[in-house]
């Protein structure tokens, strides 16, 4: 799988979230939250999705991870309880996104806030897992 | 006597209720029970004049809004295919998530020799209009304008500075920091750009991102997000959500049966129509061959030009719940 962190992985990235949001390349750096840093809002991560699927022709899915990792989880576990995360959940939502710090994995984490955890890093790790899929033949969930 | 400039309008169905009127506008009957969609072809829906010298086609792409979600590219080309199934339009407005899926009309102009207008500059400009009038008729002199880091959020401020009110701006990051610099104020976060406002303007795509009781009571929210600007939850006393992009409709506007079922439909309500309607209108009536808003910005001298355009043609923003007209 290629690196999330090569230049030909992050800078079509890092290019995708200047374009869509109005900033300068270098304002956009890996680490940077979508929402908190850099000011994203939904309709933006419309647009950054369609901009790194053309640049990388691939599609990403919709649904959000939190499907994702509800769908990966054993029988008997639940991702979350009235809208918060179960400590399994939480659990599984920081295996299934290891670029985000474990500090940023509180207990009490409701299912809405998971957007705010979002950083480039996890577009260029979202793409790299697509294209890897796309060489394989296989399927993503986001 | 000289044929009328035509402009298309190219909308969506917002729900399946939505696509079985398609269903029905365009005969097909499983389509109309709901039973299958196949058939739904890219087609007009209606079509508006206004003075004998405009004409307005109404054409759906009939895609809802988890389709077009799903697949951009695809929903670009279908967009692509009903402005090439018109034939002498000089100008091509997009409704809803049309004007935002796909590059918010960028990816479209590039593949169509009429130029693509997303109703950002019109949304902006009955927007503030809405928001000067609430705050004369309420005598305050500072609006909060929430989500300045997008197109008409951004807009909303530099139009209501222009019109001599204090902006409070609100929204968080990098973006509406350096877009709130450039308007000359601070960003503040959304629940303290509210504090104490009687007016505010909600102009954040997010939406849903404000609690209400962030709100002070008697406030006046003029929401142009979608989702709405508000959580879910009991609004304060006396707080009142109005449609930030309505507008009066015009005196001079002209519809058949379809384009009356299309008013109701559609949310505008008999006797107003949304912002976005009139962009690519005044773009024909001034002749203009360039969009008054495509991409993420709107442009100052755009917004001027299409104030300008709006006011000649007698347009004018309109304070309204749902499709009431109120009064402040």
């Amino acid at each position: 799988m290629p690196n999330p962190q090569d230049s030909e992985i992050f800078e079509p990235v890092q290019s995708a979230f200047a374009e869509a949001l109005g900033l300068d390349d270098d304002e956009v750096e890996y680490d940077s939250r979508i929402i908190e840093d850099l000011g994203a809002e939904s309709l933006d991560l419309l647009d950054i999705v369609f901009r790194l699927e053309r640049a990388f022709d691939i599609r990403i899915p919709r649904g959000g991870i939190e499907s994702a990792v509800a769908e990966a989880m054993d029988e008997g576990e639940t991702l979350e309880q009235h809208g918060v995360l179960t400590p399994e959940g939480l659990r599984r939502l920081q295996a299934a996104m290891p670029e985000i710090p474990a500090e940023d994995f509180q207990e009490g984490l409701k299912v809405s806030e998971i957007p705010l955890l979002f950083r480039v890093a996890t577009f260029c790790r979202l793409v790299c897992e697509l294209l890897e899929a796309k060489e394989s033949g296989e399927e993503v969930s986001a | 006597m000289p044929s009328p400039a035509r402009f298309a309008f190219l909308v969506h169905p917002l729900a399946p209720f939505h696509r079985r009127v398609v269903g029905v506008r365009q005969a097909d009957l499983r389509g109309s029970l709901g039973l299958s969609y196949d058939s739904l072809e890219i087609g007009e829906l209606c079509t508006f004049g206004m003075g004998g010298a405009l004409v307005g086609h109404i054409v759906t792409v009939p895609w809802l809004p988890s389709e077009l979600l799903e697949d951009q590219q695809g929903a670009v080309n279908a967009m692509v295919e009903a402005v090439g199934s018109l034939d002498g339009v000089r100008a091509v407005g997009l409704g809803s998530l049309l004007a935002v899926v796909g590059g918010r009309g960028e990816t479209l102009a590039q593949h169509v020799d009429v130029p693509v207008t997303t109703g950002a500059a019109a949304t902006a400009w009955a927007a503030a209009g809405n928001a000067v009038a609430a705050a004369s008729a309420l005598g305050v002199e500072r609006v909060a304008v929430l989500g300045v880091g997008g197109a008409v959020g951004e807009a909303v401020a530099r139009l209501l500075q222009q019109a001599g009110l204090e902006v409070v701006a609100g929204g968080r990051g990098r973006g509406p920091k350096r877009r709130a610099e450039g308007l000359g104020i601070p960003l503040l976060s959304p629940e303290e750009a509210v504090r104490g406002q009687k007016v505010v303007v909600g102009a954040a795509t997010s939406g849903g991102g404000l609690s209400p009781n962030a709100l002070e009571q008697g406030t006046v929210l003029l929401d142009v997000a979608l989702p709405s600007t508000l959580s879910p939850g009991p609004l304060p006393k006396g707080v009142r959500v109005l449609a930030g992009e309505a507008m009066e409709l015009p005196d001079a506007w002209q519809r058949g049966f379809w384009g009356w079922l299309y008013h109701l439909i559609s949310g505008y309500g008999p006797s107003q129509i949304f912002a976005c309607l009139a962009e690519p209108l005044v773009m024909v009536a001034t002749a203009r061959d360039r969009p008054f808003a495509q991409g993420r910005s709107v442009l100052a001298e755009d917004l001027s030009d299409f104030a300008e355009g709006a006011s000649s043609l007698g347009l004018k923003p309109r304070l309204a719940v749902g499709w009431r007209r109120v009064e402040i």
